[in-house]
């Protein structure tokens, strides 16, 4: 259930926001709500079903960017990976902190997707790309306060309460 | 062997849905992949809800900006009318170039290619990934457009088809840091490459020392990559810099097209271009 709703939640927000970038005519600065997602399925999905989760909304980001080219589908389930390991050296709880987390996650996010397109296409320098990340980060930030609410809401709409035959 | 695989499925699982997008990406995932059944159906499922999103939005903001524009329309009326009669003039002029050139064309039994079709479409959506940039638009395989046309708007150079679906496609702009169009200084014929950087200003490389080029020229495609038509507009140079050694100068050229504020374009497939289902734009996107 978790992985459905998160792939449906992920094609929900990247429809969403390539339609808010082209009314922005915002050239470079993108948010990055998948980013969000995986940050979130780091914290509460198990191994398996968040790795899913995670490979599925990698795939659809790689889908929406027009030449799809596996980067971010490997990207998401790294983010996921890393990420689950944080809840062992630091408590991440409520908005602000989830927040934090996945600016800390499109961080390492942007970085490794710089690295990567540099080290296959290496004709343009990471600069520009790297120059935009300030911005990109604080959007994601802001997006994850946003999002968390309603992620929330989802988590909580799926637990089973305790105590019942099933 | 069973009982191994038993005890390490989890792992295992994880593993392979780590390194498989991972050993993709490097064995060739920079060339992109073509749409299979699945890339098109989540395509086909999402692309009509940007559409209607970007319908609802500009149809919203035309609505005001209507009502906006509704205090200035006389004096605009009276400033149209005039422009008209310049513009009238200019084509009746232009009317006499163009049957004086054509006269001259079949005096020197110049071959004229054979213009391709074009193909209106709307932007939808942009990209949400900002390391290639790219725009989706609302015209697709039906309607006739393929991977490598190219995509312009009356003002000049947009990009070109990188990926063609059932009623959609996405199309790289020239501005992408991966985009290379081959093009001329319409005043002295000069050739060279337009290359995109991410942001700002195409970068013009590959252009001789030796040739012609001033601030303020007007560069059009050459048509020599095989992608797009030759004589589109793609913008003008400036910053040219003329160094005193190597063989090569360097300029800006600021697009004619603003890439960001995109809403109707035209694909076009010149006589160069893959006009078939996979069909590939090699040339200028290298």
């Amino acid at each position: 259930m978790k992985f459905l709703v998160s792939v449906a939640l992920a094609l929900a927000l990247l429809t969403l926001e390539s339609v808010l970038v082209k009314q922005a005519g915002l050239e470079l600065g993108r948010i990055d709500v998948t980013v969000v997602l995986v940050a979130f399925l780091a914290l509460r999905a198990s191994l398996l079903e968040g790795t899913f989760s995670a490979f599925s909304v990698g795939y659809l980001l790689d889908l929406m960017s027009g030449q799809p080219t596996w980067l971010y589908t490997f990207l998401a389930v790294f983010i996921f990976l890393v990420g689950r390991l944080v809840p062992t050296f630091v408590e991440v709880r409520g908005p602000l902190a989830f927040a934090l987390f996945a600016m800390g996650a499109d961080v390492g996010h942007s970085l490794l997707a710089t690295f990567f397109t540099w080290l296959t296409v290496k004709e343009d320098g990471p600069g520009s790309q790297l120059a935009e990340m300030p911005l990109q980060v604080a959007l994601t930030g802001i997006a994850a306060l946003a999002l968390y609410p309603l992620l929330r809401r989802f988590e909580a709409s799926q637990e089973r309460p305790a105590g019942l035959l099933r | 062997m069973w009982s191994l695989l038993k005890r390490y499925y989890r792992p295992l699982i994880v593993g392979f849905l780590l390194l498989s997008p991972l050993v993709a990406f490097l064995l060739g995932g920079r060339k992109g992949r073509e749409p299979n059944f699945i890339d098109r159906a989540i395509i086909a499922v999402a692309s009509p809800v940007q559409q209607g999103l970007t319908s609802v939005i500009e149809g919203g903001v035309a609505g005001v900006q209507n009502y906006l524009d509704l205090r200035g329309v006389r004096q605009e009326n009276d400033a149209l009318r005039l422009e008209n009669l310049q513009l009238r003039a200019a084509v009746q002029s232009l009317g006499e170039s163009r049957m004086e050139n054509e006269r001259l064309r079949k005096l020197l039994k110049y071959a004229e290619a054979e213009p391709g079709p074009e193909i209106p479409a709307r932007v939808v959506g942009v990209n949400p990934v900002a390391k290639l940039l790219s725009v989706r638009i609302s015209s697709g395989e039906q309607q006739g457009v393929f991977r490598g046309m190219s995509v312009v708007t009356p003002d000049g150079i947009v990009g070109q088809v990188i990926r063609a679906t059932g009623g959609y496609a996405d199309v790289a702009l020239v501005t992408d840091p991966q985009s290379r169009v081959a093009v001329r200084v319409q005043r002295s014929r000069a050739r060279g490459t337009a290359a995109g950087t991410g942001v700002g200003p195409l970068k013009l490389e590959n252009m001789l020392r030796t040739e012609d080029v001033e601030d303020g020229d007007l560069i059009i495609t050459a048509g020599t990559d095989g992608i797009y038509p030759p004589g589109v507009v793609v913008g003008r140079v400036t910053n040219l810099e003329k160094k005193e050694h190597g063989m090569f100068q360097g300029a800006d050229i600021v697009p004619a097209v603003d890439t960001s504020k995109l809403e109707e374009v035209l694909v076009v497939g010149s006589p160069y271009s893959a006009m078939a289902p996979g069909g590939t734009a090699e040339g200028a996107s290298k």
